[in-house]
């Protein structure tokens, strides 16, 4: 049997498709999702094939190749999506019998940098702390205004905030740092790239908890419930006008020129939240996207910035860029599973917090495949008296929030492979540790 | 309704009927860059966001929300609602002509002496313009009562403004990045930052009792106002390589012509002359704020009150007639007068050209009632 997957495959071809739709299909095809091994997933397609993806990235150009002429019982194709820079490139290799899934898993990943490093992976928080330290008296010297306007801009940078995104600008300018043979020493314009990042990530939160009419953030009120909808605004537009400022001073038009993709990415998510698809697989890819623009552009274009900073190698920048994407659409995968599994407050707002603002995320899209009914509450994005509960039950029924997760380790799992191409040093294997780190938190 | 009647009329600063010699100033000037009336960029206008939009707007027809009237205005009334700031931009640089310093290969890159970074930097002055003329309309959800109409159409509303706003600042975030120029970079993100900075003063003090002063007027104005033209005038000059001198020389012109035309249409209603025309105004209004100098607090408090009906509301024609009986209107007048002038003297140093006398025509306009 030339494997069902292999023809779908074709089809993806032509529909331009990703991972996420690969995964899909094998689900949507009633295909086993085996969670047992940490790092390695397999899905039987079919009477006794077991298929295995393989993530990889390629920069993407605009094209559909199809490599499918390799040996018969070696596919790989190549898929890629037509539109946009921010493309989700995957290459599918297939065999008919036995293939490995995203190797390599986590473990070995640990031992072959352990092997190279000798140095034993520390705390990345312990790592990056030292260049955090002040960051956010940093920004709120950057955030120079008076009056009253100045307690709205500093509200958020209250330095209780996880920070985990100048985490990781600051790990991966060092690793890069080492990586190109400078001393691991941040540059200053990277530094203030950690910050530009906290800065659009807060402007952003600000405008999107006006959007969704949100009145808890981080244990306590959110702007716009504490000083009205228009003065959050403004406090948003506040802060996105100095974190530009701070990254003209960087003085690198491909450092803007990366921000202002990620200010693009932002809005343009925001806007994709909007709709709702009906075609169920167009509704995962759309998911997807949407994630991608509005939680891993920023980190990967982030790492994209302070690489840009250091090195002018585009290998090299790609794999910064893809370590962020990855480890970013995790990190969102894995906010979305706690949306459903934290316990109430604990992420500071309350839980199924995005049923009731009408999204279906990752365990919603997943249990939908099991338990239809699902699909009408999503169309009217869960308005009807009852829906939310309703779905809450289903995603609990199903293994909704199992297969994100799943999902999730995926992704980290490709960050890891991009990271290990950097030379070793103790920010590279805080960064493969961090991966980690975004999987098992709990809030 | 004092919420919505407020949120239109700060609205509408720009929009309203402008003098017949102003417009014509301004489509004279028009034909000296060559380009059509407006710059608002194509590639935003006919985006899937903005469409959406459009779709989007049509379900607040019939409610309270301000950005109904904001997206009318700029559908219906574009006559009124000329993308001027581009305009000028695109005068000055013309006016400016080629830069003594600039390389061979810069001065190819012209369309009717005007660089096509200096157009694009036109655009992105009007697509900032026109975000915050949307993110002016975004509704505080508390204030709103029952009777105000729906709360559901308020939310709605504020979701589709605050993703429009957003959407129109970041395409001039793209585009400013791509004119590959971190000085102009800094400079138009501080105008971003300067018109946040002067909207949120008018929240705060376009009260009745909140008093502002002619000198606190003239910086709130000029962070709303005047600062972005003023920096991109600059900016526009400092694309072409012209030298600090030149640049500062633009950013005065701006600052002055912005302020002027600021003057002059806080103006407007005291000067036209059709009687019995109940128009309203706002507290922060040039003329207004000179007014409640120059009688005092106490004297503006007591006019305040007589002018108020049985049910407690202000009768704006009575109190129109209050302010012109004293010398803050003359001197509005009078302050309009001096930026229209500082306005005129910045450009002398440019050679006389059709694009300077386009900006001249565009200056003594705001000064003609």
């Amino acid at each position: 049997m030339a494997c069902p997957l292999l023809r779908q495959c074709s089809k993806w071809n032509a529909n331009c498709s990703s991972l996420f739709e690969t995964l899909w299909y094998s689900n949507g095809r009633s295909v086993s999702f085996s969670t047992s091994s940490l790092g390695r997933t397999s899905w039987s397609s079919g009477p006794g094939n077991e298929v295995s993806l393989r993530l990889l990235s390629a920069p993407g150009r605009e094209c559909c190749r199809n490599t499918g002429r390799s040996p018969p019982n070696r596919a790989a194709i190549a898929l890629r999506r037509r539109t946009g820079p921010n493309t989700f490139n995957f290459t599918t290799s297939l065999t008919r019998h036995k293939l490995r899934l995203l190797d390599p898993s986590l473990k070995s990943c640990f031992c072959i940098n352990s092997a190279h490093t000798d140095v034993k992976v520390q705390d990345p928080f312990t790592i990056a702390q030292e260049d955090l330290t002040n960051l956010y008296d940093d920004i709120r010297k950057e955030l120079f205004v008076t009056k009253e306007l100045k307690a709205l801009c500093h509200y958020y940078f209250d330095g209780k905030g996880k920070a985990i995104r100048p985490m990781i600008v600051v790990l991966m300018a060092r690793a890069l740092n080492s990586h190109s043979n400078r001393s691991g020493e941040l540059l200053p314009g990277q530094r203030a790239v950690a910050m530009i990042t906290e800065m659009i990530h807060t402007a952003s939160l600000v405008h999107d908890d006006v959007i969704d009419g949100s009145n808890r953030r981080r244990g306590k009120g959110t702007i716009n419930e504490l000083w009205g909808e228009k003065k959050a605004i403004l406090a948003g537009d506040f802060i996105l006008s100095v974190a530009s400022i701070t990254m003209a001073r960087i003085g690198n038009n491909t450092v803007v020129k990366v921000f202002s993709q990620v200010i693009e990415d932002l809005v343009r998510g925001e806007f994709m939240q909007l709709g709702s698809k009906e075609n169920e697989n167009e509704r995962f890819k759309h998911y997807l996207e949407k994630t991608f623009k509005k939680t891993a552009s920023l980190i990967a274009n982030s790492c994209k910035a302070v690489c840009v900073l250091v090195t002018s190698d585009p290998k090299v920048h790609e794999i910064a860029y893809q370590y962020g994407k990855n480890v970013g659409i995790a990190f969102q995968l894995v906010d979305d599973v706690l949306d459903f599994t934290s316990k109430a407050n604990h992420l500071g707002k309350p839980s199924a917090a995005d049923l009731k603002l009408g999204l279906a995320t990752g365990p919603v899209l997943f249990a939908c495949q099991q338990f239809p009914e699902l699909h009408s509450m999503i169309m009217r994005r869960f308005s009807s008296k009852g829906d939310v509960d309703q779905a809450w039950q289903y995603v609990f029924q199903s293994d909704g929030v199992e297969q994100t997760k799943n999902l999730a380790q995926h992704y980290c799992q490709e960050a890891i492979r991009q990271i290990s191409m950097l030379r070793p040093s103790a920010e590279r294997d805080a960064l493969i540790r961090l991966t980690e780190m975004v999987l098992t938190r709990d809030k | 309704m004092t919420l919505s009647s407020r949120g239109r009329r700060t609205l509408s600063l720009f929009s309203s009927s402008a003098p017949s010699n102003w417009s014509k100033a301004v489509a004279d000037a028009e034909k000296i860059v060559g380009y059509p009336t407006s710059f608002m960029s194509l590639r935003c206008l006919l985006s899937d966001e903005l469409s959406n939009v459009a779709i989007q707007v049509k379900r607040l027809v019939g409610t309270q929300h301000p950005l109904l009237h904001t997206a009318r205005d700029f559908v219906f009334d574009s006559r009124n609602n000329l993308p001027t700031r581009g305009l000028i931009v695109l005068l000055l640089s013309k006016a400016a002509g080629p830069s003594h310093t600039a390389s061979d290969l810069l001065a190819q890159d012209t369309v009717s002496g005007i660089h096509t970074s200096q157009r694009n930097l036109a655009e992105i002055t009007e697509l900032i313009h026109t975000a915050f003329l949307v993110h002016r309309g975004i509704v505080d959800l508390k204030e709103w009562t029952v009777s105000d109409g729906p709360l559901k159409d308020m939310e709605f509303g504020n979701k589709i403004a605050v993703l429009s706003g957003d959407f129109l600042l970041a395409n001039a975030c793209t585009g400013l990045a791509q004119l590959n120029n971190t000085k102009v970079v800094e400079l138009i993100s501080s105008a971003i930052g300067d018109v946040v900075q002067g909207i949120y003063n008018e929240n705060t003090s376009n009260t009745e009792e909140n008093s502002l002063d002619v000198k606190a007027w003239e910086e709130h104005t000029f962070l709303s106002h005047g600062a972005l033209l003023a920096k991109s005038c600059q900016a526009a000059m400092e694309l072409a390589q012209h030298d600090k001198e030149a640049q500062s020389m633009a950013y005065t012109f701006g600052k002055h012509l912005s302020m002027g035309h600021k003057l002059n249409s806080d103006l407007l209603p005291f000067v036209k002359s059709s009687a019995g025309e109940s128009a309203t105004f706002s507290f922060s209004a040039a003329p207004v704020v000179f007014h409640r100098q120059i009688v005092g607090q106490e004297r503006w408090s007591q006019q305040l009150q007589q002018v108020k009906t049985r049910r407690n509301e202000l009768d704006y024609s009575k109190l129109l007639a209050a302010v012109k009986s004293e010398k803050g209107v003359s001197t509005a007048m009078d302050l309009c007068c001096y930026h229209g002038n500082k306005a005129l003297e910045a450009i002398q140093a440019f050679p006389s050209s059709e694009a300077r006398s386009g900006l001249e025509n565009i200056a003594s306009a705001i000064t003609k009632f």
